[in-house]
């Protein structure tokens, strides 16, 4: 039986930021392959999946691919342009993502490769392409499960959450934990103590649905975009301040804790930085969580 | 349920959510309806038309700005009106929303005041407040 693992290809958030700085970390946006008895699964199609693509279209065996896209922002599917399986006969590509229907999904990704942005089409996609119905409430791609949530980000956007292997992964690539508790807490003195009181129960409930939706995951892979200092200019972007990021992941009691979709502006020193600090509040709170940065090239082992 | 009554529907998976609205509209005249869920309101939704309606971004079952789709696709809900409410205040959910003939797009934390005012702006404004 084939190995079962998860690797990372892309882990920036924005876009592709592929420079001498920032190679240590890796430049390519959001990408990350499951595959598990030579079944694979794509989460989001930057500009990571164009050297997958290469790699699966070198392989030439594992033909049946499930994409799962969190979002259509540019850095999530901007690399289907150049994902090779697209372009092979005999090759079957699945596409799971966010919308009312599937004419709404493929008008997503339609639009990218449209003149006068692209000079060819999806038309011009020779693999079988099958866009799953949205409605579905749970997929499954040979022994891989995969559920999904609604996230805090600009536009719907998803956490899928998918077992695989022995596994249990959480994926959420863009997401701006704990805005309802910090919202409240900015305007909590123009309230009425029986208005405080509510936002404060009201809270408590949104975080502990925030904290439901990974609770014991083996794997979380989490949007960790900003430093503290970044945040405060960036509330209300849609993504996380790596601190938050690592506290909820405490006290959802998570395994493994992946930071990624990292600021294009965090050079690789930046990044050693984030993941020190991390490091330091595990520590101050006396938790088990391991955590690490997401690296282009980086490997779980799904067995 | 009284006929001469307007009605207003509130979906939100939230519980403090739901209480806020229905402490907030305590006195108004007006038959106030909570719901968990899309698919919980679903049943009342696909047969009668609320005289305002509002529905949160995110909830477990399904999201609030693709539920809004749905309902624009019936006849019966082409034109009701509809007020988002959310946790997540972000410029492409206000346009989507605003696509979406939503009239108001509003945040959470709000006040009780705040609740009662953009209800009263949009039903009978003879409602005894």
């Amino acid at each position: 039986m084939a190995k079962s693992y998860l690797r990372f290809w892309g882990v920036r958030g924005s876009y592709a930021s592929p420079f001498p700085t920032h190679l240590k970390v890796g430049g390519n946006t959001s990408c990350v392959e499951i595959s598990v008895d030579d079944h694979t699964v794509i989460c989001d199609a930057g500009t990571g999946i164009i050297p997958l693509g290469n790699k699966l279209a070198a392989e030439n065996k594992n033909k049946d691919l499930l994409i799962v896209l969190t979002h259509y922002h540019w850095d999530h599917i901007c690399g289907l342009p150049f994902f090779v399986p697209a372009f092979i006969p005999d090759w079957k590509i699945n596409f799971f993502g966010p919308g009312e229907s599937i004419q709404e999904i493929k008008q997503n990704l339609d639009s990218q490769m449209q003149a006068p942005y692209f000079p060819v089409g999806t038309e011009t996609w020779m693999a079988k392409v099958n866009y799953i119905e949205p409605r579905e409430t749970k997929i499954s791609h040979g022994p891989i499960d995969i559920t999904y949530y609604g996230v805090h980000h600009p536009g719907i956007t998803y956490g899928y959450k998918i077992k695989a292997g022995n596994k249990t992964i959480i994926y959420v690539s863009d997401n701006e934990c704990q805005f309802l508790d910090k919202s409240i807490k900015q305007k909590m003195t123009e309230f009425s103590e029986e208005e405080q009181q509510m936002f404060e129960a009201m809270n408590r409930e949104e975080y502990e649905y925030e904290l439901q939706s990974i609770q014991g995951a083996d794997v979380l892979i989490h949007d960790a975009q900003y430093t503290p200092k970044d945040y405060e200019t960036k509330r209300g972007w849609g993504h996380s301040c790596y601190v938050d990021v690592v506290n909820y992941a405490i006290d959802a009691k998570v395994k493994e804790l992946y930071l990624y979709h990292h600021d294009p502006y965090n050079d690789d020193d930046a990044i050693d930085n984030i993941y020190e600090k991390s490091q330091e509040i595990i520590q101050e709170r006396n938790a088990s969580l391991k955590c690490f940065i997401a690296r282009e090239g980086m490997e779980i082992d799904l067995d | 349920m009284s006929d001469s009554k307007q009605t207003v529907i509130v979906v939100d998976d939230n519980t403090t959510v739901r209480k806020l609205f229905e402490r907030s509209t305590e006195t108004l005249a007006i038959d106030l309806i909570t719901f968990n869920s899309a698919k919980a309101s679903m049943g009342y939704l696909s047969k009668n038309k609320p005289d305002l309606l509002f529905l949160d971004i995110i909830m477990p079952d399904k999201d609030g700005l693709t539920f809004l789709q749905e309902l624009r696709k019936l006849p019966l809900h082409r034109d009701t009106p509809v007020i988002m409410i959310t946790s997540k205040d972000y410029a492409q959910d206000r346009t989507v929303a605003n696509e979406l003939g939503a009239l108001e797009f509003i945040t959470k934390p709000m006040p009780m005041r705040a609740i009662t005012d953009i209800i009263l702006k949009y039903i009978n404004k003879d409602n005894p407040y």
